[in-house]
């Protein structure tokens, strides 16, 4: 049981390193978070403001090329989708390409989760790959 | 009546000049706020976060000119600067032009001020100005 659990650490540790990220460079101590919703949180009617929170980087519309700067992406009810590809654009992966910097969520009854992935000005992940810790919110 | 005329087309033409901002146009529903500190709080003298709220337009680095889209200014401890010029740079006026949605202040101790206002690519206040409210709040 206990190598089970060392060998499934390992491969969380060892995913995101073996998935290859984008060309373009993330700043250094760079962090993308959700400010709002707070994890855990329950919602009632299911409408909110998002709140995307962003260190050490720059917001800038998409395909706007400039150093240390990308948009955010929010998947709903997803996995993160691969690194060193486009972000789909569908209803689990939105994209924010006019540089928001929060967003209008509306979510139906249910349990639901949130991640933010940020990506540069072709909707490529950086790299290192800057992602939100992803989240659980409660609709009732 | 050609005087009239000329008069109208005088008005016509120097309108715009009458108007406080000749920065880029912004949406009606636009929205500034400072999400952090909050009016009255207490923050660290070691440091605090601030974090920009804006809501129904988007963020681009200066010089890049998108439509609706603007940077943050943060005014410390001081009023509001003319509308209709670039906004000054200096310690009471710290301009995001990388496209950034929070910081991290050093404030001595003591009662402080704080207010955004948004900028287009020449720093120059959008029309109408869109700025958020002047939070008061306490460093300790």
């Amino acid at each position: 049981m206990r190598t089970l659990i060392w060998a499934a650490t390992l491969v969380a540790f060892l995913v995101p390193v073996a998935s290859i990220a984008g060309d373009t460079p993330a700043a250094p101590d760079a962090k993308v978070s959700i400010i709002w919703p707070y994890d855990g949180s329950t919602i009632r009617g299911g409408k909110f403001w998002l709140r995307f929170g962003l260190k050490n980087m720059g917001l800038a519309p998409a395909g706007v090329e400039k150093p240390f700067t990308g948009h955010h992406h929010l998947i709903i009810n997803g996995e993160l989708p691969p690194f060193d590809e486009e972000i789909p654009a569908d209803e689990t992966h939105v994209h924010y390409g006019k540089g928001y910097s929060e967003a209008r969520v509306v979510l139906p009854r249910g349990r639901h989760t949130l991640q933010l992935l940020f990506a540069d000005h072709n909707h490529i992940p950086h790299d290192p790959p800057l992602f939100s810790k992803k989240i659980t919110v409660l609709v009732p | 009546m050609t005087v009239l005329r000329t008069l109208i087309m005088l008005a016509l033409v120097s309108g715009p000049a009458a108007v406080m901002a000749e920065g880029s146009p912004a949406p009606k529903d636009s929205y500034l706020y400072i999400g952090w500190p909050i009016e009255g709080s207490v923050v660290s003298a070691k440091s605090f976060r601030v974090w920009f709220g804006l809501r129904n337009m988007g963020i681009a680095p200066a010089g890049v000119d998108k439509p609706m889209t603007g940077h943050h200014h943060l005014i410390i401890d001081a009023p509001l600067p003319p509308m209709d010029e670039e906004i000054p740079a200096d310690k009471n006026h710290v301009h995001f032009g990388k496209g950034q949605t929070e910081t991290v202040l050093k404030l001595p101790r003591g009662r402080h001020t704080l207010q955004l206002l948004l900028a287009d690519h020449d720093h120059i206040p959008h029309d109408p100005p869109v700025v958020s409210r002047k939070v008061t709040f306490t460093v300790r």
